[in-house]
């Protein structure tokens, strides 16, 4: 049965992960070579290292279980574990942001943007640079007139 | 264990359609604050195809495409601005007011329109449908569509209504341009506050206008509706009065000395005249109802459907009032003390008696009859179910407004007062009766799971 069939993942810096074919598919990326019969044995993950593809394979494991348990009151379950394993250093949610990405698991990229979008909430954009470490390229004059046009803008 | 480090990755280092997936779950205000960090985000928070799309995808795209509102041309950020406002109309509403007393009305024997309405997401559009029971003697409900709201690539609303209903489901076909060939009539859909609408025909296109498509512009000025009170609502406050207003301040002044006018004027009044009596359509007004479904704190309210007293589907509104007590009425009744309408049951206190039960309780309940469908196919006669539905708590009511003395009313169960009961069941749907018969009327829910059909 295909759905028994596990896979091998190859992590960037060579760490090998055994996880069934169910789980690997929620990664499009991973599906499509899949199917395309592209995919070597082990399968090679670049720029995702192990501790990234660790967490990458604990999300979709868990997500493709909860698929198959038709109560939907593990629903509320499920939202609380997600806000759980999204509480890591901001280091760890973007390279998530990255291999979510990458891979391509919608429902994980939906999942850690939202989490960096409440981190932007509340801040002003002094805040905003620092936690994100932008650039300021306007001088004093502009960024005020930047404020303002929004301001109708965005109303 | 690796000391804390300035990230290796940065917000501006990500590739540009995560940076719109993070923006997208903010409001337009926390954008605007964001956008003032750096000159690159300038550009990306203003850029409409690709931030405000997103935007609108975020909140709408599970519901409506949004790439097919204005013909796919439209700009995303007045879609947005548009949506925020039009997402308020989706769920149930009824019809309120009396019906104007023009010529037309009286004339026109048909019955009034069903007073449920309900507005739902369609692919491009914002569609209204009357909700009426089925008259098939079955739990089943009717839906026809009759108002379509959708957009102008120029961001303009365009609102029609289908008089006869005879479209149908609104499909994919009808667009600005099918218009003209159809009996659609133009209408506009006013906002006052977020529970009250009304719609009204459009009347400043032209009665007649219909039949050569739209004359629309985008120079606005020309454009106002012939509305009877300047609602200042979404649709259109485009800076000038109505053509009548207008006219008719120019007629005043320029035929102060000769009563007639000249005869140019008395055929534009002819010709207002003409259109004012050419309305195909009554306005209708329309007042949210609000707590459509029961709540673990308020388990009876909502909208239900159930077979009534003559045996025919009717539509029952539940709600509760600040101090604890429900009142149920039909759909479209009125629903103030002053209305004559009595209520179809109330209670002043909401409590329910839990199991045990009372051995009268029991007896007075599985002597009772359910009032079911009549279903010719599978016909039920000499087959009553042995049994009524499992209660699992009981409530008392009354069903008229007679005087109540208050030391006795709820205290015991025989007490006459309470001239009825509420079967609560294991599902959360009730049924009701009174003791002055033997019948039970089941409750269902109108829209269980928000999927309106039975």
């Amino acid at each position: 049965m295909a759905t028994s069939r596990k896979v091998t993942l190859l992590s960037s810096d060579g760490e090998s992960f055994e996880v069934e074919q169910s789980v690997a598919v929620e990664s499009i990326t991973i599906k499509d070579s899949i199917e395309e019969g592209s995919a070597g044995n082990p399968i090679p993950v670049p720029k995702v290292n192990s501790k990234i593809l660790a967490k990458v394979i604990e999300y979709c494991k868990k997500h493709v279980e909860s698929a198959k348990a038709e109560d939907r009151v593990d629903d509320e379950d499920l939202v609380a574990w997600d806000a759980d394993f999204v509480k890591v250093d901001q280091a760890t949610l973007f390279d998530l942001i990255r291999a979510a990405n990458f891979l391509n698991i919608k429902s994980l990229l939906d999942l850690t943007c939202q989490t960096v979008a409440d981190m932007i909430k509340g801040k002003t954009p002094e805040e905003k640079r620092k936690t994100f470490t932008i650039r300021n390229d306007f001088t004093p004059e502009e960024e005020e007139e930047v404020r303002r046009e929004n301001q109708w803008a965005f109303e | 264990m690796e000391p804390d480090f300035v990230p290796t990755t940065s917000f501006v280092d990500f590739p540009e359609d995560v940076q719109l997936c993070i923006l997208s779950f903010l409001t337009p205000p926390e954008i605007a604050n964001f956008s003032c960090t750096s000159k690159r985000f300038v550009a990306l928070c203003r850029s409409d195809a690709k931030l405000w799309h997103a935007l609108c995808d975020r909140r709408w795209g599970s519901k409506t495409q949004i790439r097919k509102w204005g013909d796919g041309k439209i700009c995303y950020r007045l879609l947005y601005k548009t949506l925020s406002e039009w997402e308020s109309l989706i769920g149930f509403w009824r019809r309120s007011g009396q019906r104007s007393t023009s010529a037309a009305a009286a004339a026109s024997a048909a019955p009034p329109p069903p007073p449920l309405v309900v507005f739902d997401w369609g692919p491009s559009f914002v569609a209204g449908s009357r909700v009426s029971p089925s008259q098939d003697g079955t739990y089943g409900v009717v839906k026809s569509p009759f108002l379509w709201m959708s957009l102008s690539p120029g961001g303009e609303p365009v609102n029609f209504v289908d008089p006869d209903g005879k479209g149908g489901e609104f499909g994919a076909n009808y667009s600005v341009d099918s218009i003209g060939k159809t009996d659609l009539i133009p209408v506009d859909v006013n906002f006052m506050g977020c529970t009250h609408l009304v719609v009204e025909e459009n009347m400043g296109l032209g009665g007649n206008s219909h039949r050569n498509g739209f004359r629309r512009s985008s120079s606005s000025a020309n454009l106002c509706s012939d509305e009877e009170e300047a609602s200042g609502g979404e649709n259109g406050t485009f800076g000038s009065l109505p053509d009548r207003y207008m006219s008719e301040m120019y007629q005043h002044f320029a035929n102060r000395t000769s009563p007639g006018g000249s005869s140019a004027s008395r055929r534009q009044k002819k010709r207002e005249k003409e259109r004012q009596g050419k309305r195909r359509w009554e306005p209708e007004h329309f007042v949210k109802i609000v707590d459509c479904s029961p709540t673990p704190s308020r388990p009876l309210q909502g909208l239900w459907k159930g077979i009534g007293d003559c045996t025919k589907l009717e539509f029952y509104l539940v709600t509760y009032d600040e101090i604890g007590g429900i009142a149920c009425r039909r759909v479209g009744e009125p629903a103030d003390r002053f209305s004559g309408c009595a209520p179809v049951f109330w209670t002043s206190k909401a409590t329910f008696i839990e199991p045990p039960f009372s051995q009268e309780e029991m007896i007075m309940y599985d002597s009772r009859m359910l009032l079911h469908p009549i279903d010719e196919e599978n016909s039920m006669f000499g087959e009553l179910p042995m049994e009524n539905e499992p209660v699992t708590r009981i409530l008392y009511i009354n069903s008229s407004y007679d005087l109540l003395i208050p030391d006795l009313a709820g205290t015991t169960a025989t007490d006459r007062r309470n001239e009825g009961r509420i079967w609560q069941y294991r599902d959360g749907t009730f049924g009701f009766g009174f003791l002055r018969d033997n019948f039970i009327i089941d409750l269902k829910h109108i829209a269980p799971n928000g999927c309106l059909l039975h």
